[in-house]
């Protein structure tokens, strides 16, 4: 029996306390607002556009921002909330469903630490959260639709009613277009989605192209989302059809839709989410909330652009 | 000597934690913050109290992470379809303990060793717990308020609520303690980890004995995936994936305060607590998540290696 397993422990011991001694030295003092950012969801490209937003307008602001990722873990999402309100931080801001954590926003809320959404779900226990608005997504796709068919022809709608976000966008569509009379829904579709619902969509586009073979009697494909505009893309291309200026829309913009309508063919129009400015804005109800302002509404939209061949290169 | 080798981890938690009292003298040794801690850790330590039984025979369970989802999203289909909380905790509770028994067959008589046993099983448990709950999180009024309320709720005692998680992993603390260091079967695990085939030949029932312990694996990561689902009031098919790892690595952690390297459950409870100490304190000192992340991995390689070097020197 030697000495050497008490060296071995006592040196893992001292590893860590110098760790710990150096980090301590390397976090940097105290800020006028302290502010923690939590989200199990960074790693997707939405989210990593908020916290830049975020952090860009927080250093304007001076504060003292810590983001921390859990990295998909709802619990974990909870555990770090709970340590900022323990830490005394002067707001925090979540990325995530507020009914997941809401056992960490009682703690905050019980501290009167407020707490923003960033994108997060409307929840009392917010002092408010930043977001997109939906039915505004859906205006600004169906105007474009009516104002390029002139107000007539027969238009053809995907939707998906079971998910609430969705659904929302196809219930404005529906007004806009039954207030012109000259424009008849023909069809209006849910797409199975398992398969992410391009495919589909391309299928159950193709049918309705088929039923309605006559040059000019589809006016418009109006998607609630782009996947089903991409899929009705494919089924117009395929059927030789493309040339008849059928219009497409669709909303999100995501980066397969932009290509589409980059290429400048049917899929015309799609609308892309701020989200740069959504996390400069919950930096803003954050500035709003320092400042001792009670926030009223529950939601604050930043506005949405609609994105076309004329500024999907920007 | 032999007693400062064996309580080099112990000093190192120690250490941590007078770090982190110094650090953030306000807010971390607050009763508050330990009670957080301690709710913050319940789920991990369900799961790496209950991996200490099979780890006693030095097998491993790879598949409790997605045993604590499908759990959970059994529990919330359960509810879904409307059916009363005791059912769905039940059904949940069942399929641990079925999952954690296939386990054991897998292992004890079909002869697959438990690594890559455990693996198929992960895989299997991953995919039921996509079919069960559809591949979407299970959430808001599908959940009933009583399951919810159990996770924010707790026990009264001289003014400080003891929260109602923590006590529960407590009490899976103490049946595996019990368990194992209190009965014949958990003697038999040890027999079994220290040299299997000498215990069969002195007339341990190894097949049986580890087809059980592996069912209380199972039935473990399901309490842990009901915790969970209740804590965060929803039940989506990837939630305990983070646990295996942890899990494991708070026994290993816990494996070099003994003299044997046996894993004993009160040595992984200081495993569990160095991680969920180092999580909080290192969270409250605004280190970046991703830092930390490889900070605590370097934590648990030097405790580990330190242990292993002082028995190579100690010799």
């Amino acid at each position: 029996m030697t000495t050497g397993g008490f060296r071995a422990g006592n040196s893992a011991g001292a590893m860590l306390l110098a760790g710990l001694l150096a980090l301590a030295a390397a976090t940097p003092a105290a800020a006028e607002g302290r502010v923690t950012v939590v989200t199990p969801y960074l790693a997707q490209p939405g989210t990593q556009f908020y916290v830049d937003g975020f952090k860009a307008a927080a250093a304007e602001e001076g504060w003292e921002v810590n983001v921390i990722d859990t990295a998909g873990d709802i619990a974990a999402a909870v555990a770090r909330i709970e340590d900022a309100v323990t830490q005394g931080v002067d707001a925090i801001v979540i990325n995530v469903d507020p009914a997941q954590v809401e056992a960490g926003l009682a703690q905050a809320q019980a501290a009167g630490i407020p707490v923003v959404g960033m994108d997060a779900g409307m929840h009392p226990m917010l002092a408010t959260n930043v977001t997109s608005n939906g039915y505004a997504m859906a205006v600004e796709t169906a105007t474009y639709i009516v104002n390029r068919i002139g107000g007539a022809g027969n238009v053809v709608m995907f939707v998906f009613d079971p998910f609430p976000p969705v659904q929302m966008r196809g219930v404005i569509a529906d007004a806009i277009f039954a207030n012109h009379p000259g424009i008849t829904v023909i069809d209006r579709v849910t797409p199975d989605v398992q398969d992410g619902g391009i495919a589909d969509s391309r299928a159950k586009m193709e049918a309705i192209l088929a039923a309605n073979p006559e040059p000019g009697s589809i006016a418009a494909v109006w998607a609630a989302w782009d996947q089903p505009a991409l899929g009705a893309l494919q089924a117009i291309e395929a059927a030789g059809r493309a040339g008849e200026g059928i219009v497409i829309t669709g909303i999100d913009a995501n980066p397969q839709a932009r290509d589409a309508i980059a290429a400048g063919g049917n899929f015309e129009a799609s609308v892309a989410q701020d989200f740069i400015g959504i996390g400069r804005t919950a930096a803003g109800a954050v500035a709003r909330l320092l400042a001792g302002e009670t926030i009223r509404e529950p939601v604050i939209y930043v506005p949405t652009r609609l994105i076309t061949a004329a500024n999907v290169a920007e | 000597m032999r007693r400062l080798r064996r309580y080099g981890t112990l000093i190192g938690f120690a250490g941590i934690v007078a770090a982190f009292a110094v650090l953030l003298p306000d807010t971390f040794l607050t009763t508050r913050n330990l009670l957080n801690i301690s709710q913050q850790v319940s789920m991990l330590a369900v799961v790496a109290f209950s991996m200490t039984l099979v780890m006693a025979m030095g097998d491993f369970d790879l598949s409790v992470g997605s045993m604590a989802s499908l759990a959970g999203v059994t529990a919330a289909a359960m509810f879904q379809a409307g059916h009363p909380v005791p059912a769905g905790i039940l059904a949940a509770l069942a399929v641990g303990l079925a999952g954690g028994l296939l386990n054991g067959v897998l292992v004890a008589w079909v002869g697959i060793l438990p690594f890559v046993a455990t693996l198929g099983t992960l895989t299997m448990f991953s995919g039921a717990a996509f079919v069960v709950s559809d591949g979407r999180t299970i959430f808001g009024r599908d959940i009933p308020e009583p399951f919810a309320a159990f996770a924010r709720g707790g026990v009264e005692v001289a003014g400080v609520t003891l929260p109602a998680l923590t006590l529960a992993a407590l009490g899976v603390f103490l049946v595996v303690w019990v368990l194992l260091e209190h009965t014949a079967f958990g003697r038999r695990l040890y027999a079994i980890g220290g040299n299997a085939e000498a215990a069969r030949l002195a007339g341990v029932p190894v097949a049986r004995l580890r087809i059980a312990a592996f069912g209380l694996t199972g039935l473990g990561a399901a309490a842990a995936g009901l915790m969970y689902a209740s804590r965060v009031a929803s039940a989506n098919p990837t939630q305990g994936a983070g646990l295996m790892l942890d899990a494991i690595a708070a026994v290993f952690l816990g494996m070099t305060m003994s003299e044997e390297g046996e894993p004993r459950v009160h040595a992984t409870l200081v495993g569990v607590l160095i991680l969920a100490v180092l999580a909080n304190g290192l969270t409250q000192l605004r280190v970046d998540s991703y830092i930390r992340e490889i900070l605590v991995g370097a934590i648990i390689l030097a405790a580990v290696g330190a242990a292993g070097l002082g028995r190579i020197l100690g010799r």
